[in-house]
């Protein structure tokens, strides 16, 4: 069982502009991730550790460690935020979500109806985010 | 779950979140498929939204296109003029060009020998007999900002049925592109300002605030677009304003004072002078900005994008558009709300003419209202006399804009060139001078934003103090008693 997951993520409608001009972009991340949703080394290399060493001998519903989750939206958003995005913050993340204005689609899927930020990444997943504020 | 515990504190743990969508995942059209996104709390899948999409454009536009049916069924559609679209680089423009090439301007293939001659496809053919596409640039009037003519004009070109029309916002104060839109040309006061360029800058360099600043540049845009649609002898202009941008658009328009235009904001007419009238439609005013992101992304659509204008985030607009973007997300139905019930809003009374800036309708006596609610003092206001007044011509929000709390600028103006020799007056856009010619050839030489012997004018001055005791002599106590 793999301890990350492969993602697709693509940024369109001017948002590309925030992450260094470049719409395609592929991403791993580890299968749990701190509950704070903090992207720090630190954070990242013992989650993975924790990970791998439940990976080994559980299945994909083994008992979540402690302090904890599954990679979710929301950690991708915080991920993009601290590692990929250039410059102005403020215009990609609003508190703990996408500005007012960005549609994000899963697959292909307004992120809506799959639950926003709590929904929970698999590997293959593809990841569309796009500004609807670029001019009128 | 307790029931009287601290809601502050057990906020989560209390309330689930609401999900944005009524009933199921699934399409409620098809109610086959699995949804794709969801539009007001309603899912719909891709296959069902697109040609959703398509429906909602069409039955804002088809109505406007004809003004008079031929009888109970509309056999064929034809439009008295040609089609001129505005394209901003931006998501609704951008939508809106693709719907219209799909719909109206499609490229001959062989699909066409199918079907009769009434068939839909035949009846929407060569609807207007030439489009056209114009593009403002106003990269020159800010420093910072880059030129993207020919990234639009890519775009456009890739159609291959519409005609590119660059345009600059400097060819409202150029008198040769006046000439080009093939219109008489009045005697246009000389100006100390060599270029459009400078006169346009000089121009937007004198507006008292950012928000009069962005509407101003609004308003060049649109007048510019109106000018150049009727020298293409268009009968359409359609812009690309979607529902939440109509609705930011009103909400500030009414905020800067635009409440008696009310209703151009959604549907115009704006008679040209000549025989021809054009009607300005904004067929994606059913649409929301969600809608026109999907449609672009599924359809592929390049969008270059609007490079904002720096130093506009602190306008009326730009807070506007904050507030009903973080509502769209939150409360999406109250976005059609907002523009449901302006569409019930009129003015009390009838116009009386057209403002000689924006050219939209001017209230009556809109200048005197304002300078009933005013605090006036007409003392010492001989000055500039044989100047004549822009004011009367102005509708109520130009006439706000021009004359902020701050109007450090307009001020300039109002002096005249004999007082203060070094003061300019400020440039006009060349439909504004040619008005103002006009009324100075009846009535004598010179041009002012803002007259002040007819409108509002605010004085400070120190009084002595004899004067200031007469003022309130009646309320003060006697010394004796």
């Amino acid at each position: 069982m793999a301890s990350s997951v492969s993602l697709k993520i693509e940024f369109g409608g001017g948002l590309e502009l925030l992450f260094a001009n470049q719409s395609s972009h592929k991403l791993t991340l580890p299968k749990f991730v701190p509950i704070s949703n903090s992207t720090s080394l630190s954070s990242l290399s013992s989650s993975n550790l924790k990970d791998t060493d439940t990976e080994s001998a559980t299945s994909d519903d083994a008992a979540i460690p402690d302090g904890l989750k599954r990679v979710d939206v929301t950690y991708l958003l915080h991920h993009l935020r601290d590692h990929l995005l250039k410059e102005r913050p403020e215009l990609f993340m609003d508190k703990e979500t996408v500005r007012p204005g960005i549609l994000v689609l899963i697959n292909d899927t307004d992120w809506e109806l799959e639950g926003e930020g709590e929904y929970e990444l698999k590997s293959g997943d593809e990841l569309v985010f796009i500004s609807t504020l670029h001019g009128g | 779950m307790t029931s009287c515990g601290n809601p502050a504190a057990e906020i989560d743990a209390l309330m689930t979140r609401r999900p944005k969508f009524d009933h199921s995942k699934e399409c409620v059209k098809c109610k086959g498929r699995v949804g794709n996104i969801v539009i007001r709390h309603v899912v719909y899948c891709r296959e069902c939204f697109l040609p959703l999409v398509n429906t909602k454009f069409r039955k804002i536009l088809q109505p406007s296109i004809k003004e008079k049916l031929d009888g109970p069924r509309q056999k064929s559609l034809k439009a008295s003029g040609n089609l001129t679209m505005g394209l901003s680089g931006g998501l609704g423009s951008t939508v809106l060009m693709d719907l219209v090439a799909k719909n109206y301007f499609r490229s001959s293939g062989p699909e066409d020998n199918k079907g009769g001659k009434d068939h839909p496809r035949k009846l929407n053919e060569k609807v207007w007999k030439a489009g056209y596409v114009c593009y403002v640039e106003v990269s020159d009037a800010f420093p910072g900002m880059r030129d993207s003519t020919a990234d639009i004009r890519a775009i456009v070109e890739s159609y291959n049925v519409f005609e590119f029309v660059p345009l600059k916002l400097e060819d409202a104060f150029d008198p040769s592109w006046w000439d080009r839109v093939d219109l008489l040309l009045c005697d246009i006061p000389s100006s100390n300002f060599s270029t459009p360029l400078d006169r346009l800058r000089a121009y937007l360099s004198a507006m008292p605030t950012q928000t009069a600043l962005l509407s101003s540049v609004q308003a060049l845009i649109r007048l510019l677009l109106l000018y150049s649609a009727r020298s293409t002898q268009s009968s359409h202009l359609l812009l690309g304003t979607s529902l939440t941008s109509l609705s930011i658009n009103l909400i500030s328009g009414i905020a800067q004072g635009g409440g008696f235009a009310v209703r151009e904001e959604v549907d115009e007419e704006w008679h040209t002078g000549t025989e021809m009238t054009i009607r300005v439609i904004r067929p994606l005013r059913d649409l929301t900005m969600k809608e026109c992101t999907a449609w672009a992304w599924w359809n592929h659509l390049t969008v270059v994008g609007e490079t904002p204008i720096p130093s506009a985030k602190q306008g009326i607009g730009s807070l506007t558009k904050d507030f009903i973007v973080g509502l769209e997300t939150d409360y999406p139905s109250t976005v059609s709300t907002i523009a449901r019930t302006c569409s019930k809003l009129a003015p009390k009374d009838k116009a009386t003419g057209v403002c000689a800036l924006c050219q939209r309708p001017t209230q009556f006596r809109a200048q005197q209202w304002k300078s009933q609610i005013s605090i006036l003092s007409y003392s010492n206001s001989k000055e500039s006399t044989d100047r004549i007044s822009l004011a009367p011509s102005l509708c109520y929000a130009c006439h706000t804009s021009l004359t902020g709390r701050n109007s450090r600028s307009v001020n300039r103006s109002v002096k005249s060139h004999d007082d203060i020799t070094s003061d300019v007056p400020i440039p006009l856009p060349v439909w504004v001078q040619s008005h103002a010619s006009m009324q100075s050839n009846s009535r004598g030489s010179g041009t002012s934003l803002i007259d002040d012997a007819s409108t509002d004018i605010m004085k400070v001055r120190k009084m002595n103090r004899e004067e200031m005791k007469e003022q309130i002599g009646s309320y003060l106590l006697d010394d004796d008693l």
